[in-house]
């Protein structure tokens, strides 16, 4: 029964957590697209180092993963979906990201230093 | 088409790991095999999660907002491996003895919660990953049939499934050639590193939701070495939490995992000494 209780916890931690998370304001904002011939549009994508938003649009007609161990990102997308992720990083450097439903679509995402 | 069937098995297997471990365990001992509705239980309760999350990623439904599936996934990944955990601890406790306490009728303790606390790990470990298989064969089944080889394409996943089913037969297999002692032991280094991915994937997301600290990030960069792209990297991150750029505390956190579990187990096979100890006097098949 604890287990039960545990669960409903969660569903309702997964529900309201958003809420006390304060809305990203004027962050910049970057688009990646997974096009319907299996590519990234860009597929170098650059960015300044800091906190942006990265608003991922499926155009394909198959289910999409956006994924980078090193962005530490995971995002489901089905066909037609528009999402988004936001990403805070201070390392300059390039940051490797692929589709994990069609591994060969790869993309790098570069970060460049404040100027 | 290799692609569909190796991307089904590939998302199936983790959850069949879970499965099947618990499944031959649970069917080694009379105890246990009054788990087995639980299981199965768990298995069809997370196909309906699965469900009601595809619903979600395929944009049908919003019940959960973005920022709602990024702080849901982090809480089922730590409920996941808290659950592991707790249940690899108990099987240590009560394994050995459990035969023995159910003949004294001392296995009433074994209630009602522990078997709660398996169903719910089963369902979160088939709802994890089944709802990506879910939108994953949705999308190329729905592509497919503009090109019109729809059935080519069912038959691929189907083929993904069987391997996954043969995977789990192949460890049931395992159980019945290696020493159940040996299996046993394996099975409990399988389930902990999983818990330990599952621990270390659910920092990711915590640092991603800003919620947690990364103290020094990365602490080291082994990507040139073992990237976790694909291959042995991908495996060892999927199962056992490698990272090529850690954050400072997420290997605080990974190492302090290994501590605490070390010291549960050690704990646990005190306490199931006395069992152990009663049980020498008469030879035991084990």
């Amino acid at each position: 029964m604890r287990a039960w209780i545990a669960f409903a916890a969660l569903v309702w931690a997964g529900w309201l957590a958003p809420m006390s998370v304060a809305g990203a304001a004027d962050m910049p904002v970057h688009t990646l697209t997974f096009k319907a011939d299996g590519t990234f549009e860009p597929a170098r994508l650059e960015v300044q180092a800091g906190r942006f938003k990265i608003v991922l649009v499926n155009e394909s007609t198959e289910a999409v993963e956006f994924e980078s161990l090193p962005l530490r990102k995971e995002k489901v997308l089905g066909p037609g979906v528009t999402s988004f992720v936001v990403l805070s990083l201070s390392r300059p450097g390039e940051y490797p990201f692929f589709d994990d439903f069609h591994p060969q679509v790869k993309g790098t995402l570069v970060v460049l230093p404040k100027p | 088409m290799e692609q569909v069937a190796f991307i089904v098995w590939r998302e199936s297997v983790e959850a069949l790991l879970v499965v099947g471990i618990l499944y031959s365990w649970l069917r080694a001992s009379p105890e246990g095999r009054r788990g087995l509705p639980w299981l199965w239980g768990g298995v069809g309760a997370g196909l309906l999660l699965a469900g009601a999350l595809a619903l979600v990623l395929l944009g049908i439904s919003s019940w959960l907002s973005d920022q709602g599936q990024e702080w849901f996934q982090a809480l089922m990944a730590l409920a996941a491996c808290g659950l592991v955990v707790q249940m690899v601890v108990w099987m240590r406790a009560h394994g050995r003895g459990l035969k023995r306490e159910l003949e004294s009728g001392a296995s009433e303790r074994v209630g009602d919660d522990h078997w709660w606390g398996l169903l719910a790990l089963v369902m979160i470990a088939v709802a994890r990953e089944g709802s990506e298989t879910v939108v994953f064969l949705y999308g190329t089944v729905l592509s497919s049939q503009a090109s019109g080889d729809v059935g080519a394409m069912a038959l691929a996943g189907a083929g993904g499934f069987s391997a996954a089913l043969l995977t789990f037969w192949l460890l049931q297999l395992g159980g019945r050639i290696i020493t159940w002692r040996r299996f046993f032991k394996l099975t409990e280094i399988l389930l902990l590193l999983l818990a330990g991915a599952l621990l270390v994937s659910a920092t990711d997301r915590l640092i991603s939701l800003d919620v947690l600290p990364t103290l020094m990030d990365p602490v080291w960069d082994t990507s040139w070495l073992l990237g976790t792209e694909s291959g042995l990297g991908k495996i060892l991150a999927d199962f056992a939490g490698y990272r090529a750029y850690p954050a400072l505390s997420q290997l605080l956190i990974w190492l302090a995992y290994w501590c605490v579990v070390a010291w549960m187990l050690r704990r646990a096979s005190r306490a199931a000494v006395p069992a152990a100890s009663g049980r020498a006097k008469a030879p035991v098949a084990a």
